[in-house]
C-alpha cells in the first residue's frame, strides 16, 4: 500500500503548482475522482461516521424511547457512566461476551483447521459431502440457524433423541455453551475455506524435504505448517471475534439473552436496554463500549490484512 | 462471505506403497470426517424432517410426509414478507454495488490525496460490523419518519459497502490499464471507460461483491426488526420470528418457511463459487 501525500496545490501553493503541472511523469488529481468517490463515501459518512459520533453524544444524555424524556432530553454529564459502573448486568455481560467470543474463536479455528487438513487428504466424494455440509451450515441465515438449533437442543429435540437423553433441555441447562457451539457451527465453514486455501499454498517441497530429513509429523506441523499459517490463523481469529459480535441475531432467536442473563452478550444487552427497557441513551452507551472493543479487533485486523 | 476454495486441488505427494500405516491413516481421516459430517448434519435434521411433516413438533420424529407446509407458507402475508425481503436485498445491493464500483475504480486507478488512510478506513470498516450502529441510526430515522423499508435498505447497503469496495478494488487492480488507455485515446469519457471496459472485465469481482451484499441484506434480522416499523413492510426473518410468538406455533410451517428462505442464499453461493475458480482473496470474510 502506498503512503499518500497531500495534494500538491495544498502544500506548495497555486503558483508553484502551475509550474508543477507541466510535469507529465506523474499522475495528477482529477476532479472526476471526487465525483466517483462522493456517493460511496457520502453514504459511509452519513450512515456510519455521523451515527457513530451521534452515539457517543447520546451515551451522555437521558434520551428514552417513550415518555417525556423521549421529546425533551439533554446532556446529563457522567450520570450514565456511573450507572454503568454499578450495573452488575453489564459486568456479567462483559464476561458472557468474553466466553462467547473466546469459545467461538477456539472452536472456529481448531475445527476449521482440522476439517481443512483432513479434507485435503480425503477422497473427492468425501470432500464434496462433508465440505458441502459445513458450507451449508455457514451459509444458512442466522434466523434459520437459530430456529433449527433451538428445536434441536430443547427438551425432546434432536440432540436429546439421538443421545437418548429425552428429558434433557440442553439449551436451558448449558445455555452459553449451546449458543457458542451453535455460533461455531455457523462460522466454521468460512474458517475451513480460508485455512484450506492457505494450506494448499504451503510449498509441497518444504514438507517433502522435512520427510526426507525424518521429521515427525508433529515436527512438520510445528516447524513448517504453523509458521506459514500464522498470518491466516491470526486473520481468522480476529474476523471470528468481529463476526461473533455481529451474529447476535442467532442468540436473540435462541434465548433472547436468557435464561436470566446467561447468554446476554454486550450487543444484545445494548439492544435490550434501548428497545425493551426504553433507555435509548443508556443502550447507546453500552453500544459504545462494544464499538471500542470492536475497534481494537478491527485495528489489529487492518494491521494483519494490510500486510498481505 | 468468502468465496469458496478453488475446486482443483493440488495433488498431495504420492504416499509410500500401500503400507499398513498409510491405510490406517486414510481410514482414520475418513472416520474423523464422517464424525464431523454427522455433527454438522444433526442440527439440520429437524429443519428437513419437520418441513415435510404434516404433524410436526419441536421433536425429531419420522415425518407424516406431505408438502402441505410449503403450500401453506407460499401464500398470503408470508409470501408478501418474502417479497419484502427481495425488495430490501435488491435495493440495498444495487446501491452498494453501483456506488462501490465507482469508489473502487477511483481508488484503484486515480491519484487521490490521503489514499492510504482512505483504504485503511475501508478495510477497517469492512471488518467492524456496522450493524452495531443501529441505535443512533434508529434515533436519526425516527426523527425524520424514515422507519420504513427503503431507508433501511440504504442503511443495509452501507453495512456491506466497505467490503464490496475492497473486493471490487482487488479485481479492478487486475484489469490491464492498456485497454483503458486505448479507450481514452478514442476520447471515451470516464463513464464510458467504466461502462464499456472496466465493468465488463471486472465482472466476476463485481458479481461476487454484489452477491455478498445481497446475502448480507437478505439474512439480516436485527436491523429490519428495529428500523422497519410498518408491519406490512417486514421482511421474511421477522415473519419467521413472529411465528414463534403465537400461542400455538405451526412447527411444520416454520421449518418449511425457514428452508424456503435459505434457497436464494444457496443458489447465489453456488454461482459465486463458480466465479472464484482461480482461488480467493483473504481480506474480509464478512457474512451478515
Amino acid at each position: 500500500m502506498t503512503v499518500s501525500t497531500l495534494s500538491t496545490e495544498a502544500v506548495i501553493g497555486p503558483d508553484l503548482a502551475r509550474l508543477w503541472k507541466t510535469r507529465h511523469d506523474k499522475e495528477r488529481f482529477q476532479l472526476s475522482s471526487l465525483t466517483l468517490l462522493t456517493p460511496a463515501f457520502g453514504l459511509l459518512i452519513i450512515l456510519f461516521l455521523i451515527p457513530m459520533g451521534y452515539a457517543v453524544y447520546l451515551g451522555f444524555t437521558n434520551l428514552t424511547l417513550v415518555g417525556p424524556t423521549s421529546v425533551q432530553w439533554g446532556y446529563t454529564g457522567l450520570q450514565n457512566l456511573s450507572r454503568l459502573r454499578q450495573d452488575t448486568t453489564f459486568w456479567s455481560s462483559l464476561w458472557v461476551t468474553a466466553g462467547f467470543v473466546g469459545g467461538s474463536i477456539a472452536g472456529v479455528v481448531v475445527i476449521g483447521y482440522l476439517l481443512a487438513s483432513l479434507l485435503m487428504r480425503a477422497r473427492t466424494w468425501m470432500r464434496v459431502v462433508v465440505g458441502g455440509v459445513v458450507v451449508v451450515s455457514w451459509m444458512m441465515p442466522a434466523v434459520t440457524a437459530g430456529m433449527t438449533w433451538y428445536a434441536s437442543t430443547i427438551e425432546g429435540g434432536a440432540l436429546g433423541t439421538l443421545t437418548g437423553l429425552h428429558n434433557t433441555n440442553f439449551l436451558d441447562n448449558w445455555p452459553l455453551v449451546v449458543v457458542t457451539v451453535a455460533n461455531v457451527w455457523s462460522m466454521t465453514g468460512f474458517s475451513m475455506l480460508v485455512m484450506g486455501a492457505a494450506l494448499r499454498n504451503i510449498p509441497s517441497d518444504a514438507i517433502e524435504a522435512a520427510i526426507v530429513e525424518n521429521a515427525s509429523s508433529w515436527q512438520r506441523f510445528r516447524r513448517i505448517v504453523l509458521p506459514l499459517m500464522r498470518p491466516t490463523v491470526i486473520a481468522v481469529v480476529l474476523l471470528t471475534a468481529l463476526l461473533s459480535l455481529a451474529n447476535f441475531g442467532l442468540i436473540y432467536i435462541m434465548t433472547q439473552g436468557g435464561p436470566g442473563n446467561s447468554t446476554n452478550i454486550l450487543p444484545l444487552y445494548s439492544y435490550q436496554q434501548a428497545f425493551t427497557y426504553n433507555n435509548l441513551a443508556y443502550g447507546a452507551l453500552i453500544g459504545n463500549v462494544m464499538v471500542l472493543i470492536a475497534t481494537v479487533f478491527g485495528v489489529l485486523y487492518v494491521r494483519v490484512a494490510a500486510k498481505s | 462471505m468468502l468465496p469458496p476454495a478453488a475446486p482443483t486441488q493440488r495433488e498431495m505427494p504420492p504416499e509410500n506403497p500401500a503400507t499398513r500405516r498409510s491405510i490406517a491413516r486414510a481410514t482414520a481421516t475418513h472416520l474423523a470426517l464422517t464424525g464431523f459430517g454427522i455433527l454438522f448434519v444433526v442440527p439440520m435434521l429437524w429443519l428437513l424432517l419437520a418441513s415435510i411433516d404434516s404433524n410436526a413438533s419441536w421433536g425429531l420424529e419420522w415425518p407424516h410426509f406431505s408438502l402441505i407446509n410449503f403450500h401453506n407458507v407460499l401464500t398470503g402475508s408470508l409470501l408478501h414478507s418474502l417479497w419484502n425481503s427481495v425488495v430490501l436485498a435488491v435495493v440495498s445491493t444495487a446501491i452498494a454495488s453501483v456506488t462501490g464500483v465507482f469508489a473502487a475504480y477511483s481508488l484503484s486507478r486515480r491519484r487521490i490525496p490521503f489514499k492510504g488512510p482512505l483504504l485503511l478506513f475501508v478495510l477497517f470498516s469492512s471488518g467492524v460490523p456496522l450493524a452495531i450502529m443501529v441505535i443512533p441510526v434508529y434515533e436519526i430515522f425516527s426523527r425524520f419518519n424514515y422507519l420504513t423499508i427503503l431507508p433501511t435498505a440504504i442503511f443495509l447497503s452501507v453495512t456491506s459497502l466497505p467490503f464490496e469496495i475492497y473486493l471490487m478494488k482487488n479485481f479492478i487492480d487486475a484489469v490491464p490499464r492498456d485497454l483503458e488507455e486505448a479507450a481514452r485515446i478514442e476520447s471515451a469519457s470516464t463513464f464510458q471507460v467504466l461502462r464499456r471496459v472496466v465493468v465488463p472485465l471486472a465482472m466476476p469481482g463485481i458479481a461476487a461483491a454484489s452477491i455478498f451484499g445481497f446475502v448480507n441484506a437478505w439474512g439480516s434480522f436485527v436491523v429490519p426488526l428495529i428500523l422497519i416499523s410498518p408491519a406490512d413492510q417486514q421482511p421474511a426473518p421477522i415473519a419467521i420470528y413472529t411465528f414463534l410468538t403465537v400461542p400455538k406455533p405451526e412447527y411444520g410451517n416454520i421449518a418449511a418457511y425457514s428452508l424456503v428462505f435459505c434457497v436464494p442464499v444457496f443458489i447465489l453461493y453456488a454461482i459465486s463459487s463458480r466465479l472464484f475458480r482461480e482461488g480467493f482473496v483473504l481480506g474480509g470474510g464478512v457474512k451478515g
